[in-house]
């Protein structure tokens, strides 16, 4: 087949990214666990992966830059190098936040927490970290029927965002922790929600990949979310 | 400026079909290139759009072609001046051994131009995007100039005539980059008065100049080409409908 070498070179890109997404799913699994045992010490295991996930997020934008330079690239190929620009971006950025949260764990490590709040962000933790699996997996199968899942899992991260908002606003009768603890809370809640939404994003930018059409009502609605929250 | 319409247009070398079932409609004032792998009847094509085709001995094209209104494949039809209004450059620069002024004039005299001369053929050039370069050399042979330069005349000698559609047979294939880039500026000028046609090879040509590109493909050995995908350049380069038309663009075969 023609242009053996340049199919070798896209192979090689679309293996070192997933490569670093499952690195990046191997951390928020530890951010997951430290969240659930509420231990300070798990945590720290993740604290610092972010300077490395970044260096190797540039080291796959360059890639990128210099396959469109050297092959100048159209169609699914075209789309290809696109699309894993875009998910580096998404990996990087959800393995930065889970850096986050881990950071806010070693630090409200000795400070009193609400139980029933924990168990909520626990659970997030959990249904956002299924998410970006499965939004990994979506890409790696280029099984896009399975992308338009990823919105129904979000609606439940979602549900659980507001759950925890509404805990962190309206504290249970047990106390609901003291104030430093609520508000990493509310930080902590926001950046799973990121998470989940990279996740989606993952499977939207698959969809382009395979099919060329944009997964319009995810990206809107991705977008709508985005007003109202930072850029992480 | 006036827009092509071709219906189930086929051609022939004597027995043999080249090209087969080709319906189009080439817009106004529009790039549209044709591209595919060799052999696959683009070149036949274009050639049957001015009827340059039939030249050929035993060639002949089944089907309609229209330039705006007119049928220029019917009884009446001039076939001269139908290639007066349907101008043709070549792969390879082909101008006469005259003087550079007399290349472009010349079509021109023979259609009985009572104009200007000087002129037409300062206006010619400036649209060829030659005239800086031979302003002060008009009497010099059309044979001292650079390849890209003749092309660039010959492109100027077939402005002259005032032509409507201007059909290109890879214009720029044996060029160097930098003619190559001049040829391409100066098709982008050339739209806005012209509806041009253009046979490439050069996939990057095809995805930077056009507007529309025609994908032809002949399936099995033997078969004679078919118009395989046809559509607005911007979706044939990033999301093209069939998947023979994206293993041709990637350049996976051809």
């Amino acid at each position: 087949m023609p242009r053996e070498t340049f199919q070798q070179e896209l192979d090689h890109l679309v293996g070192d990214m997933v490569a670093l997404g499952r690195e990046v799913e191997a951390s928020m699994d530890t951010m997951v666990e430290a969240m659930q045992a509420q231990d300070a010490e798990i945590a720290r295991r993740v604290i610092g992966v972010d300077a490395g996930y970044k260096q190797r997020g540039l080291e796959l934008d360059e890639e990128c830059i210099i396959l469109q330079a050297r092959q100048a690239p159209v169609a699914r190929d075209l789309r290809l190098i696109y699309t894993v620009q875009a998910v580096t971006n998404h990996l990087v950025r959800a393995g930065t936040l889970s850096e986050h949260i881990c950071r806010a764990i070693v630090d409200t490590g000795g400070v009193e927490h609400d139980p029933d709040l924990a168990s909520t962000l626990s659970e997030m933790a959990r249904a956002a970290r299924n998410l970006f699996h499965e939004g990994l997996n979506v890409f790696e199968m280029r099984d896009i029927d399975r992308a338009r899942d990823l919105e129904a899992a979000d609606d439940k991260v979602d549900l659980l965002y507001s759950e925890a908002m509404n805990l962190i606003v309206n504290p249970s009768d047990n106390g609901g922790g003291s104030p430093e603890w609520r508000i990493r809370a509310a930080l902590i809640v926001h950046y799973l929600e990121r998470i989940a939404d990279h996740g989606v994003d993952v499977g939207g930018r698959t969809v382009f990949l395979v099919t060329g059409e944009r997964m319009e009502s995810a990206m809107q609605q991705y977008r709508e979310r985005r007003v109202e929250s930072d850029e992480d | 400026m006036l827009g092509m319409k071709i219906e189930d247009l086929s051609a022939f070398y004597g027995s043999f079909k080249a090209v087969t079932g080709v319906s189009m409609n080439i817009q106004a004032n529009k790039v549209t290139a044709l591209i595919g792998p060799s052999g696959c009847g683009k070149s036949t094509f274009l050639r049957c759009l001015n009827r340059m085709h039939e030249v050929i001995p035993g060639a002949y094209a089944e089907g309609g072609v229209h330039l705006g209104d007119q049928d220029i494949y019917a009884k009446d039809a001039d076939p001269v001046t139908i290639r007066r209004r349907i101008g043709m450059v070549f792969q390879k620069p082909n101008p006469f051994s005259k003087s550079i002024y007399e290349n472009v004039a010349w079509g021109a005299r023979i259609n009985g131009y009572k104009g200007d001369m000087d002129e037409l053929v300062e206006r010619s050039l400036r649209r060829a995007a030659l005239w800086e370069e031979v302003k002060d050399k008009l009497k010099k042979s059309g044979f001292d100039l650079s390849g890209g330069q003749q092309q660039r005349l010959v492109i100027a000698r077939t402005l002259a005539v005032e032509p409507e559609v201007i059909l290109m047979d890879e214009p720029a294939s044996a060029l160097d980059p930098v003619s190559t880039q001049k040829i391409e500026d100066t098709m982008a000028d050339l739209k806005k008065r012209y509806t041009v046609v253009i046979v490439t090879h050069n996939m990057q040509q095809a995805a930077r100049i056009s507007d529309y590109t025609g994908f032809f493909y002949i399936e099995h050995m033997g078969d004679p080409g078919r118009l395989w995908e046809f559509d607005e350049t911007d979706k044939v380069f990033s999301a093209p409908g069939r998947k023979e038309t994206e293993d041709y663009v990637t350049g996976r075969f051809g």
